[in-house]
Formats: structure tokens, sequence, C-alpha cells
């Protein structure tokens, strides 16, 4: 067992991958809009114009310093929530958000429902 | 000429469906033990009418006969012999007819294979199932016949889809359609059971193997589908949550979990109700899926052209299945009594399904919630990937933990002796992730948990797997191919999530540019002239200064005429630690190129992942006991 162990090791060091530089702001905030002339697609992913403009204007607010959440709230004003991938936490999204996990413990509670009881 | 030809066969199906479905009723009546042989008969000759009714279509597509409606508005002279093949599936006739010819094949494999059930359940699975095909053949002749005529004949047709002009086109739908379709025969036999009042067990052990058939295709399809988003959309993704993926996955979490819990069904009797509404609903969620899809509401690269008279004709057939099953399901009125020991196979299996309908649940909601605003509240939303990883990673960390015990404990009751080994390959799994973690640096917390439970369930089954080796018990190998990989599958894609880097920059010919401790040279433009399209090709070098190595990377831009098109296809090495990924695109009015180069670790580990899990599907359906 332990030489197999050490084989995982060797293989998991032999990789040199280096995280220290993470996914960018800028990358980070391209991925999370949405190209509102393409289909299904991101403004980093897209080749459109309006994906080019979209990445100069985001460049530009974060050069004047602005923080991720500023950002998005003037792009969502000027092209609608629709342009963020994230929904929103507020009252309109709170089913979308909690419902998933409602399912999550109604389903245990059904399955708990089923164990025997432990009486004898 | 084709077009009567293939109008006649289409006729020629409906009437032999309709046939199958009345002499189904007669038989129903009769009090012999068999099956009537002129029901069989009529199923070969229904069969082979459908069947020859997709191979006309094909001629049709491959000798260029623009009379045909289909074959004009997606073919054209010029396009490679491949993909006027492949361009029969390419648009919303063909794929019509491939499915319906999916469903009568289904239909008349259960009539052969399954021939000694009980003789009333077959035949009412004989029925349901040509209902349906019944419709699906009016549908296909009235609002989208692939046979249709027009005149004058055009000389010339419009052309498929460049995106679509892929070698993928060949595989990708008719994997997935036998996974979507395949699932119409459970659903006809879940309807069977009800009305001929089958035992639970012999309906689990009759429907096992086609369950599994449609999940293997299903994941495959799923699979050959991203891996064709990740080359050809450009984008250096593999799954974006988009509505079209959202729709295979739906059904294919319904067959997860119906793939085990037929299982608890075949043992133990238990479940039957809710074996029969997961059958029901996967099908169920398949029609609703491409309804979606095809109408327009969801749109996506799949979207063919859109037409509301479809749209609504889907929706009355999807409203009255649903209704229907419904009313007989509802009818049936036997509820199960069961108890399980909390430590037993069934409680594992109990909890596989719980898992598969919390995602089922989330991906759903997800889908549809833009809709439910738009009408509600008038604001239009996004939801995207930001949201399907935030809400299902934490669930993921259980749920791989179960996965790793469930195998290996026993039906009924079990004492769990196992605590010591748990604690020691948990120990193991938080080990490598912290080596991991202090090498690579930066990952969440959430990512480090998932890390360690892929790991717990890989090295939890190997060491089942090592062990059962040596003892020569029986042993479970599809299980194991299959959870074994789905670990490797996340473990990678969790890497992969975390360590993939990306350079966005614009750049024009000569210049060399800094990406982190890379450099990449633009070094010359080509224009070729190529089959049909010209190609705009770019010739890239990258240089990384640490490593000293030094790679050619070209990107293309194609320019299409016939549909006038763009596309950009991404240039990629491959190796087993990473790929290299490169897409081009032209920047309006300037001499400038926008590119976006890509670092994405293990990428064939997590294709080799998923095909793994894929496999076990397959073994099983190949080895029996």
């Amino acid at each position: 067992m332990k030489n197999n162990f050490l084989i995982i090791l060797i293989c998991l060091f032999s990789f040199e991958l280096s995280a220290n530089e993470n996914i960018s702001l800028e990358t980070k905030i391209f991925k999370n809009l949405r190209c509102i002339i393409c289909q299904g697609q991101s403004i980093a992913e897209s080749n459109s114009d309006f994906a080019q403009t979209i990445k100069i204007v985001v460049r530009d607010k974060i050069g004047q310093g602005e923080n991720e959440k500023e950002i998005y709230e003037f792009l969502s004003e000027k092209y609608g929530e629709w342009i963020i991938y994230r929904p929103k936490f507020n009252f309109v999204n709170s089913f979308l958000w909690f419902s998933p996990y409602i399912v999550l413990l109604l389903g245990g509670l059904l399955i708990f429902k089923y164990f025997r009881k432990r009486k004898q | 000429m084709l077009s009567s030809a293939g109008n006649i066969l289409l006729t020629g199906s409906i009437l032999f469906t309709f046939l199958i479905i009345y002499l189904s009723f007669q038989n129903l009546r009769e009090k012999n033990f068999k099956i009537g042989k002129d029901l069989v008969y009529l199923s070969v000759f229904q069969i082979t009418f459908i069947i020859a009714s997709f191979i006309l279509l094909t001629f049709g597509f491959v000798f260029s006969d623009f009379s045909l409606l289909a074959v004009y508005q997606n073919s054209h002279t010029s396009k490679p012999i491949f993909y006027k093949i492949a361009g029969v599936w390419g648009n919303h006739e063909g794929s019509l007819l491939l499915w319906i010819n999916i469903m009568v094949i289904f239909s008349y494999l259960f009539l052969v294979f399954n021939n000694k059930s009980n003789k009333s359940y077959s035949l009412y699975t004989l029925l349901v199932q040509n209902i349906l095909i019944l419709g699906f053949l009016i549908f296909l002749i009235s609002s989208s016949n692939p046979f249709f005529k027009i005149l004058p004949v055009p000389l010339e047709g419009l052309g498929l889809n460049p995106i679509l002009q892929d070698p993928a086109l060949v595989i990708h739908p008719p994997l997935l359609y036998l996974g979507f379709v395949g699932s119409s025969i459970y659903f006809s036999a879940a309807m069977g059971a009800i009305l001929s009042n089958i035992e639970g067990k012999n309906f689990a052990s009759s429907i096992k193997t086609w369950v599994l058939i449609s999940w293997s295709f299903q994941s495959l399809g799923i699979i050959f589908g991203s891996i064709w988003a990740y080359y050809e959309l450009g984008w250096g993704g593999f799954w974006f949550w988009d509505p079209v993926e959202n729709a295979s996955l739906i059904p294919w979490f319904c067959m997860t979990a119906l793939a085990h819990s037929v299982l608890v069904l075949e043992k133990r009797n238990y479940l039957y109700n809710w074996v029969l509404i997961l059958s029901l609903i996967t099908f169920i969620s398949s029609v609703t899926g491409t309804f979606l899809v095809r109408s327009g509401i969801l749109n996506s690269v799949h979207t063919f052209a859109n037409d509301p008279s479809r749209g609504l004709y889907i929706l009355i057939f999807l409203s009255l299945m649903i209704g229907f099953s419904f009313v007989i399901f509802i009818k049936r009125r036997i509820s199960d009594k069961f108890y399980v020991e909390p430590l037993s196979k069934e409680t594992f299996i109990l909890s596989n399904n719980w898992f598969m309908m919390f995602y089922l649940a989330t991906v759903f909601i997800g889908t549809v919630y833009p809709i439910f605003t738009q009408v509600l509240y008038d604001t239009k939303i996004s939801v995207g990937p930001p949201f399907y990883n935030a809400v299902i990673a934490p669930v993921i960390i259980p749920f791989l933990i179960f996965m790793a015990l469930g195998p290996k404990i026993n039906w009924i009751k079990q004492k769990y002796d196992g605590l010591k080994s748990f604690i020691l390959i948990l120990i193991l799994s938080c080990f490598i992730n912290f080596l991991i973690f202090f090498f690579f640096k930066s990952y969440n917390f959430i990512s480090n948990l998932i890390i360690i439970s892929s790991l717990f369930l890989i090295i939890h089954s190997a060491k089942d797997f090592i062990l059962k080796a040596k003892t020569k018990l029986h042993f479970n190998f599809s299980s194991f191919l299959s959870h074994i990989g789905f670990g490797f599958l996340i473990f990678f894609i969790i890497l992969n999530h975390n360590f993939s880097k990306e350079f966005d920059l614009n750049i024009k010919v000569g210049e060399t540019k800094k990406m982190g401790n890379m450099e990449i040279k633009f070094n010359n433009l080509k224009i070729e002239e190529r089959e049909n399209y010209n190609a705009v090709i770019g010739y890239f070098n990258i240089f990384d200064s640490e490593k000293k190595y030094q790679k050619r990377l070209n990107p293309e831009i194609r320019v299409y005429e016939n549909p006038q098109t763009l596309t950009f296809e991404s240039s990629i090495i491959t190796n087993l630690k990473q790929d290299l990924y490169l897409t081009m695109s032209n920047l309006d009015g300037s001499e400038f190129y926008n590119i976006k180069f890509q670092i994405k670790p293990f990428m064939l580990w997590i294709w080799f992942a998923a095909l793994l899990t894929a496999s076990g599907g397959l073994v099983r359906i190949f080895i029996k006991k």
C-alpha cells in the first residue's frame, strides 16, 4: 500500500503547476457578464464587438479604482440584470437560492421516515 | 420523386403504427398466453418502413436533391460528403425522424427480447410506446415533414451552419438521442406495469438493461457534446450550464437515480412507486427539454429554426402525456410500506436518489427561473455558472463520501466495522490535499473539501477493488468503474477550475507581448482557400522563459460563404499535464487581433475520467454475472 501512496505523491509533485497568479479580477468579471447580443456566451468568451466594448469599459472602471460590485451595478443599470450571470441575493430571487436546499432537507426527512425504528 | 417515395414510407409507418395499436387492444382481450404473431410481423414492417424513410432522406442529402425543403435549407453541393450525411440530423426535420427511428427500434427490440414477460404487460407496453410513436409521426408529417417538396426546384441549397460542420456532428446527436429517446421504452413499460398490475420485481428486472443502455448513451452523448463545445465554440470551457446542457443533464440525473433504485426494487421489492415515477419523469423531462430548446423559449446554439406552431404541438402532446400518465399513476392507489435499516445498501441507494433529486431540482429551478421572473416581475435575470457552482459545490462533498461507502455495504443490514479504514483514508486524503495546497497554493475552502472527498472516493474504491481481488469474491466491477471514474472526474475538474490561467489581449502581426512569465509572438498571417471556406490563419509562437520551451499555435478564422458566417477555430496543444489553448478574432477597422490564450491543466484526464464513468454502464450491459 505504502508504495502506491508514494507513486501518487510523486505524480502529484511532478506537475509543476503554480497558481500564484489566480484568475485576475478582470477575467472574473468578464466571465460573470453575458454577451447580450450572442447566444449563451459570456464576455470572456465572445468574439463580438459588443464584448470588446464591454471589456474596455470594465478595464477603464478597474483603472479608476471601482470595485466589482460597483461595476456590476453600473452595467446592470445600463443593460438590465440580464447581463450578470450570478443572480442577486434579493427578495425576487430568494426562491431561486433557497428552494434547492429545501428540496435537500425534505428529501433527507423523507428517507429518515423510512428508517426502521429502534424499539426492540 | 424522393419526396413522394418518402411520404409513402411515412404514411405506411403511420398505418402500421395504427394497426399495432388496434391489434394490441384486440390481443389483450383474447385469452391465449402468447402475443399474436401478427403483431410481431407488423412491427417488422413498421421498423422496415421507418428505417427506409431515414435512408431515403440520407440519399436526398448525399445527392443534394433540393426539391426537398429540408435538404435545400440545410445542405449545399460544395459541402463535403461527410457533412452531407451527418447533416441529415443537423436540422429539426431530420433529427425528429432520427428520434422516431430510435423509438421504433426500441419498441421492436423490447417486443423481441422481452417475450418471457407477462403477456398483458408486454402488450400494454407496446401499446403505449406505439401511441407515443404515432404522436411523433403525426407531428413529423404535419409540421416538420422532411420530405416536404418545393417547386420550382432550387439550383443550390442554403448550406449547413458552419459551427455544425465538424466530425462530432456524426456522433454527438445520435448518442444523445439513444439516451433521450431510449428512455421512452421504460416510460411505456411503467405505464404497462401499472395497467397490467405486474409485480415490482418483474418490472424491475425487465427494465434494468434498458435503463443502463439509455444511461450509458446519455453519458457518452453529454461527454462528446462537451468535448465538441470545448474545441469548437472557442471559449476554452467544457461546461457552461447553458439551458441545453441542463436539458440533457436533467434526464441524466433521473436515469442515474433510476439505475440505482431499480436494484432495490429487484432485490427487495421496495420502492415500486418511486421507480415508476422516475421511469415516467425521465422521458417526460427528455421531451420537455427538447421542447424548451426547439421552441426557442430558451436560446442557445442548439436552437434550430423556430416555429411557434411546432412549439404548440409539442406543448399539447406533452401536456397530454403528463396528464394521462399522472391520472393512471394516481388511480393505481397502492402505497409501499417498508422500512430500511439505517446502515444498509438500501439506505445508500436512497441517498443516491436523494442527491440526484437535489441536483435535478437545482438545475431545473435555475433553468426555468428566468422565465418565471420575466412573467411575474418583468425583470429578465440570468442564472449562470456562478449560481450553479455556489449551490451545488457544497453538496458534492457528502455525496462523494456516500458514493465511496455505498458499494461495499450489504443488503438489509450491516454492522459497521470499517471505521478504522474510514478514518485512515480520510486522513490520507486530507494529507494529499494539504500537499496540493502547499505546493500550488490558493484555492478556496470548498475546493479543499471537494478535493478531500474526491480523493476519499478514489482511494476507498481502489482499496475495495484490491481487497476483493485478493479474496476472489464476487465484485461489482461496473459500479467500481463508474464510481472511481466519477471521483477522478470531480478531482480533475476542481484542479482545472482552480489552476486554469487566461490571458486576453490585442496584438498585431510582428508584435511580442508578455503574459505572466510567458511571451507570445504573432509571427505571420496567411489566407488559405479550402474546400468550402477561406481560412485566415494566425501563426503564433509561445515562449516559456522558465521552462525554456517554445510552442507553435495556429488558430484560424474561417469565412464561410454558404451561409455567410465567420467561425473562430481554436488551436490546442494537448499533453498529459495541460492544454494550451489559443483563439483569435479580428477587431473591426483595426490591424489588431484579439487573442485569448489559456492554460488548462488536466483536460485529457477530465475526458478520460468521464469516459471511465460512462464505461461502467456499458460493462454492465455486456458482462452479465
